[in-house]
């Protein structure tokens, strides 16, 4: 259950409108890039083959043979649908956007890139090798915030535990870690994934492990001063008095007082962790090829500018995520801002 | 360049020498010129005009030799540069240049030649053998800090003599085919009376000092870091010789510094450029069109030409166990569909690359056929090989093990044509992950073998190089040329055979054994060639009525083999005055296929 100063807390944020709306869109974005296969996929959502019902959306594939056709690979539901329109009783349901993120579909007589057409069903149009480029915003954007939710778990965990034994110990264990701390912030990461990533191709997790190990000091300090603050409160010596373990006093007492600061990076947080993974992709030293990403997708815009609709698509939901990441930032800066709602008994 | 880069490794000298006593000339010597071959030019031409091109960076220096002497302007200086003899660029015929008869001695290995009497150099000195002589102290010379000319000129050329002033030899280290000869010992006289001697401080004292040369033009003009001029020489010694007639025809050729193609091309668009080359797909689909082109001020032309091409494809590397097995790598090459990239991002531009030497004439195995995309066989060839089952992601297991092979690839701009062929290999049930890495590691992992396909392109050579690409001598080992870790012995020996051979057939044949073995192990993969080059220019740029030549690079070379083309004045003005008054031409777009391979 939420403490009432939370609840408290999260009455103010749901009063900033902006914020509040901006959250919920956010969520439903999110929500609907997690359950992506259901509604953009080259998979339908369900066939009906001869009386039985296949549901081919999660799961192994379904070779063709499946379905009386001569090959063994993935069936092609495209070229299925055209043939059960000519069959009884046969059928199935094609998602919105009949196309998986890394599928090559290459119209007769044209050369990739594709216009946005309604009647290819490429709403967004296609990137130059014929890929869809909503599929490619839609998977993009979900490896992205994982990422970057992943990325942030990460820095956040040991970021706070450092930081708050720094506080909370001092002495040589905070001497040390503060120099290891300056030493480490002066390493321009973006040189050392370069150079990382050029000679490995990255996958996911080495790549969200390397930023982490470089983006978690930003945050160690704030905790070290919020931990150090603190520790000296009557609530704490309070809590000494009473036997309670060094454990408990950071982790149960000061760390629940120090919420709001961290609470106010957590959106920025979530940007930067997005805009990392987009400008090393841009740079090509990101996820393999041919993962879905936006900054592949602004790298294909920028340099096939005469094809709006690739750079486009990708500026415009980059844009959008984050202004609405901002305003919820906004948002709740405001509500946790104790010049404003804080008082003293 | 490889290529002669290992020929370099395997031989080591013994007794050099460079004689300038007078030594008597073998007696039995068959003088032969080169008369009869048709000159590629046109008898339309008329001289004068200045010609402007671009290049995207100023040279560092004008030297041809020493540090940073190997920018692309340096082509532009050498093309001035006669050297003893040439190759006729249709029929690949020895033909002279300042020497102007050849003979050759019965070691195989030495070459004997007159110098032509009339050769003088750009500053009215006569050119003699001693130039030639000096040509070999000055590049052994340490003062000149070029250790690749160095270690070639002491261990490739073992002897230069002079016999008389306008008479020389040239022995090389070791016997070759004749043609060959003149490839790799063929030497280019260096002005002795303008260098006297190389001295300490030569590198600094001649970075901008404009050498004397032999060739049609010599720079004139040079503004640094925005443009040089060449200008033609009105009274050049060889300026009616047959293969010159007609060439070398516009007064100037003036090469401005514009550090970005797109911005090159709106000067061409402007008319302060003459011509532009359109190879790069991009370009030529979407720039080259518009009003320029529909009214006929701009045309278009595609040449296809019949030159060696790159050893383009992917190298499977046989140590990999999976890879070990030739029916794993022959139903990897029909899973692989290059059709459909050509087809499609590269819009119908390339064409598949049939083997791994492509455009050595009779020394190319005509007859091999890449293997075409085919799932039929792909799938029959896996299951054969005991990768008949398929796991759930449709991947084949054999054995708990999955078909899945990295291919490593080095440019950023291959990523579309790569994830295409991923899409069709998955039907065949082999996954590929894409490697992505930056040009310099991934030729690092490449020659330290680690790669399981790799995709890379050789540059060409004068003639197919086995050796240093096939040969068990270079296998299982880092940092040599034989990527596949092909070890065969049958193969070894006709390597040896071809490498030892002098005569021409049986290297011919030879070559093509090699050729049929690469293409039966399937090691190689071979993906895309650009079987032509194309361009564009302005109505005033006139040519021949075969625009270039068989071997041509470029439409608009002013040097070297090209220097056909001439402009005519009057066209110019009434272009310029057409473009004001909206007069329209005809759209021209010519393409050119008498030298098409396979048309």
């Amino acid at each position: 259950m939420l403490s009432p100063q939370a609840k408290q807390r999260w009455m103010r944020f749901k009063s900033q409108k902006r914020g509040f709306y901006s959250l919920v869109l956010i969520g439903i974005l999110v929500f609907l890039s997690l359950i992506a296969e259901l509604w953009v996929n080259n998979r339908p959502i369900v066939v009906s083959y001869q009386g039985e019902l296949y549901f081919p959306t999660y799961g192994d594939i379904i070779p063709g043979k499946e379905f009386d056709l001569d090959y063994q690979w993935e069936t092609n539901y495209k070229e299925l649908q055209t043939a059960f329109e000519k069959q009884d009783g046969n059928w199935l349901i094609m998602p919105l956007v009949p196309f998986n993120p890394f599928e090559n579909n290459f119209i007769e007589g044209e050369y990739p890139p594709y216009a946005p057409s309604l009647e290819h069903s490429h709403f967004l149009g296609t990137d130059m090798a014929g890929r869809d480029v909503l599929a490619r915003l839609v998977y993009g954007f979900r490896i992205a915030i994982l990422f970057s939710l992943f990325l942030l778990a990460v820095s956040y965990t040991v970021g706070i535990i450092l930081g708050a034994l720094m506080g909370y110990l001092g002495g040589t264990f905070d001497l040390i870690f503060q120099r290891l701390i300056e030493i480490l912030s002066n390493v321009p990461i973006l040189y050392i994934i370069m150079i990382v990533a050029s000679i490995i191709t990255p996958n996911f997790w080495t790549l969200a492990l390397l930023l982490a190990a470089f983006s978690w000091m930003g945050l160690t300090w704030y905790m070290r001063t919020e931990t150090y603050r603190e520790s000296t409160r009557e609530y704490v010596l309070a809590a000494r008095s009473i036997g309670a373990s060094n454990w408990r006093i950071m982790f149960k007492h000061i760390l629940p007082n120090s919420v709001s600061i961290l609470i106010t990076f957590f959106p920025f947080s979530v940007v930067s962790g997005i805009t990392a993974l987009t400008s090393l992709d841009y740079l090509g030293f990101g996820l393999p090829v041919p993962t879905p990403s936006w900054g592949e997708l602004l790298q294909q815009g920028t340099s096939n500018l005469e094809y709006q609709w690739i750079a486009g698509s990708a500026v415009v939901a980059l844009s959008l995520i984050l202004t609405l990441v901002t305003f919820i930032g906004e948002a709740i800066r405001e509500a946790f801002d104790p010049k404003k709602y804080s008082y003293f008994e | 360049m490889k290529t002669i880069f290992h020929y370099f490794l395997i031989i080591c000298c013994l007794g050099i020498s460079v004689s300038s006593q007078a030594k008597a000339l073998p007696e039995d010597l068959t003088w032969q010129s080169n008369t009869t071959s048709e000159s590629w030019a046109s008898n339309k031409a008329e001289k004068g005009g200045t010609f402007t091109d671009f290049i995207l960076a100023f040279p560092p220096t004008l030297r041809t030799v020493g540090p940073d002497s190997n920018s692309s302007f340096r082509s532009y200086i050498n093309a001035n540069q006669l050297g003893l003899t040439g190759f006729h660029p249709n029929s690949l015929k020895i033909i002279p240049q300042i020497a102007s008869h050849w003979a050759y001695g019965n070691d195989g290995k030495t070459v004997y030649y007159k110098l032509d009497k009339n050769a003088k150099w750009s500053d009215g000195e006569k050119v003699d053998a001693d130039d030639f002589l000096f040509t070999v102290d000055f590049m052994r010379s340490e003062h000149i800090h070029a250790p690749w000319y160095n270690n070639y000129y002491k261990e490739q050329i073992l002897d230069v003599t002079k016999y008389d002033d306008h008479t020389i030899s040239v022995t090389g280290a070791v016997a070759r085919p004749k043609d060959e000869l003149h490839y790799y010992y063929g030497l280019t006289p260096t002005p002795k009376h303008f260098y006297k001697e190389i001295k300490k401080g030569w590198v600094k004292k001649h970075n901008w000092k404009i050498i004397p040369n032999t060739g049609p033009y010599q720079i004139s003009k040079v503004k640094k870091g925005k443009q040089i001029e060449l200008s033609r020489k009105k009274d050049w010694w060889a300026k009616d010789y047959k293969f010159n007639k007609n060439r070398f025809n516009v007064d100037k050729v003036r090469l401005k510094v514009i550090r970005d193609a797109n911005i090159a091309y709106k000067h061409f668009e402007k008319g302060e450029l003459d011509s532009f080359s359109l190879v790069q797909p991009e370009f030529w689909h979407n720039k080259a069109k518009g009003k320029l082109y529909d009214n006929g001020y701009l045309e278009k032309v595609v040449f296809y030409n019949d030159m060696p091409r790159s050893s383009s494809g992917l190298f499977l590397n046989l140590d990999n166990p999976i890879l070990k097995d030739k029916q794993v790598r022959l139903g990897l090459a029909h899973a692989l569909n290059f059709q459909r990239v050509i087809d499609t991002v590269l819009r119908g531009d390339y064409e598949r690359l049939q083997a791994f030497h492509t455009g050595y004439g009779d020394y190319s195995n005509k007859s091999l056929k890449a293997r075409a995309f085919d799932l039929g066989k792909a799938n029959q060839l896996l299951d054969q090989s005991g990768w008949q089952q398929r796991g759930g992601d449709g991947i084949r297991i054999k054995a708990g093990k999955r078909l899945s092979l990295d291919l490593s690839y080095g440019r950023k701009e291959h990523n579309e044509r790569w994830s295409i062929i991923k899409q069709g290999a998955l039907k065949a049930g082999i996954e590929l992950n894409l490697k992505l890495q930056d040009s310099s590691s991934h030729y690092k992992t490449i020659m330290q073998k680690q790669h399981q396909l790799a995709s890379l392109g050789w540059s060409t050579g004068f003639r197919p190089a086995f050796w240093q690409h096939f040969h068990s001598d270079n296998a299982h080992k880092p940092q040599t040329n034989n990527i596949t870790n092909m070890d065969d012995k049958k193969m070894d020996g006709l390597i040896m055979a071809y490498r030892s051979e002098t005569s021409e057939e049986k290297r011919k044949t030879l070559s093509k054994q090699v050729a049929q073995i690469i293409h039966d192990s399937a090691a190689f993969i071979p993906d895309f060639k650009v079987p032509y080059t194309r361009g564009a220019h302005w109505r005033w740029l006139q040519f021949p009525e075969t625009p270039a030549t068989k071997t041509s690079g470029s439409l608009y070379s002013p040097f070297s083999d090209g220097g056909l083309f001439w402009i005519k004045k009057d066209l110019k003005v009434e272009t310029k005055g057409a473009r004001k008054s909206k007069t329209k031409y005809v759209a021209q777009n010519k393409t050119f296929d008498q030298f098409r391979v396979g048309k």
